[in-house]
């Protein structure tokens, strides 16, 4: 029994929709600020893709294998984006 | 659990509200983490203001309450700052209060946060599901048991595990100068709260102390890093599986569709019987036919899941 049934009042409903107007305002404000990081976030993939291909990647606990650069992925045309 | 992703939000950003939900005693605040657009349920951190008092009551959700600071008296047991308190839907616990005051985090996982005064228990409450520990003093680190696992430096402490979904409630820590490099997603909705420290990620930089995620199933987050160590707290939704790869760009209906690609790899015969069976709808024989529990989407060979059953009515003889 995760919940057990119950009817809401309307002082309930009424604070439901107010924290979901909040949420909604605060995703916009993170999308944003995750969009104004991109220029950090290219250096960041960039220095990883480097990385992986001289000291490895994780692949189980101490496990590393070195990326070979035929692998190394292409950035497609699409937006780069974070947030879903 | 329809929730946004919600990630990174420092919840050091913005200040206590004061809670207002009907049966709620005053002085208790909070800030909202997260919250269900569907049903309500939701993560906040909260603070019981010094003199607290609230009788005994229950939830109509099932809920975990995790004290960071001072701490909180319930019944004649103090709770301080380590302590972890799973209460299932229904259950009544003694009076809390707390005479210094507390902060803690506070999910309610079915449904809107809700009190209800009672000194005895819902009729439909699942007393032995109740767990409590104090994770600081009682409980010890260990690795993470997950195959493929994180780099050394991660570790643990289980606070709940449901053997059903396999979700799970965790401290975690990264030790100082803690690296991973490779990109992860999951299968699960992954969940945290910093209760100190600070790490980074490659696609949201740094996250703070009192930095908070919410972040749906198969969305890319690695590589890591902490140089001073961090002290967490996470949840999941249902089994965490480290699907690892180390491409940035892909969405997340790319890794979906990787993960169901690798299900094949690795549970063959599952996979192959899933796929192919008429009627997908496997029936767990230590838990309520589905059909009756209307709790596992299904179809009948037509890919349609979203139907209802009604219930069969009995011939009378």
């Amino acid at each position: 029994m995760k919940a057990i049934p119950h009817k809401r009042s309307r002082e309930v409903e009424a604070w439901l929709k107010r924290e979901l107007v909040e949420q909604k305002r605060r995703y916009k404000k993170i999308v944003a600020e995750q969009d104004a990081l991109a220029p950090k976030r290219d250096k960041w993939v960039a220095e990883f893709l480097q990385r992986i291909q001289t000291r490895g990647t994780h692949v189980h606990w101490d496990q590393m294998r070195k990326v070979r650069p035929e692998e190394i992925p292409v950035k497609p045309k699409r937006k780069f984006r974070v947030v879903f | 659990m329809a929730r946004p992703h919600i990630e990174p939000f420092v919840d050091r950003d913005v200040p206590f509200k004061k809670m207002t939900l009907p049966g709620f005693p005053k002085g208790m605040q909070y800030k909202m983490l997260s919250i269900d657009t569907d049903n309500g349920a939701c993560s906040m951190t909260v603070l019981f203001e010094p003199g607290y008092k609230q009788p005994p009551g229950m939830s109509y959700t099932e809920y975990e309450l995790f004290i960071m600071t001072g701490s909180v008296t319930i019944g004649e047991k103090v709770h301080g700052p380590g302590s972890y308190v799973f209460v299932p839907a229904g259950v009544a616990i003694e009076a809390l209060s707390s005479s210094r005051g507390a902060t803690g985090l506070l999910f309610y996982n079915h449904g809107e946060p809700s009190f209800v005064e009672s000194d005895s228990d819902h009729p439909r409450a699942e007393r032995d599901r109740f767990a409590s520990v104090n994770a600081y003093e009682n409980m010890q680190w260990t690795s993470t048991n997950f195959f493929p696992a994180t780099a050394p430096g991660c570790l643990v402490k289980v606070l709940r595990f449901d053997q059903r979904t396999h979700a799970f409630t965790f401290l975690y820590c990264m030790t100082p100068n803690f690296w991973q490099d490779n990109i992860s997603y999951h299968d699960c909705v992954e969940e945290a709260y910093h209760i100190w420290g600070t790490s980074w990620m490659m696609q949201f930089g740094e996250l703070p102390t009192g930095g908070y995620f919410w972040r749906p199933p198969y969305i890319n987050h690695g590589a890591f890093g902490c140089k001073l160590g961090t002290l967490a707290i996470g949840r999941t939704d249902s089994q965490l599986y480290n699907h690892f790869h180390f491409n940035p760009w892909t969405n997340p209906e790319e890794n979906q569709e990787r993960a169901a690609s690798r299900l094949l790899h690795r549970n063959p015969e599952l996979y192959k019987w899933v796929n192919t069976h008429g009627h997908n709808h496997p029936i767990d024989f230590d838990y309520d036919h589905g059909h009756a529990q209307g709790d596992t989407p299904h179809h009948h060979g037509d890919g349609r899941v979203d139907h209802g059953h009604k219930k069969k009515k009995r011939r009378r003889r």
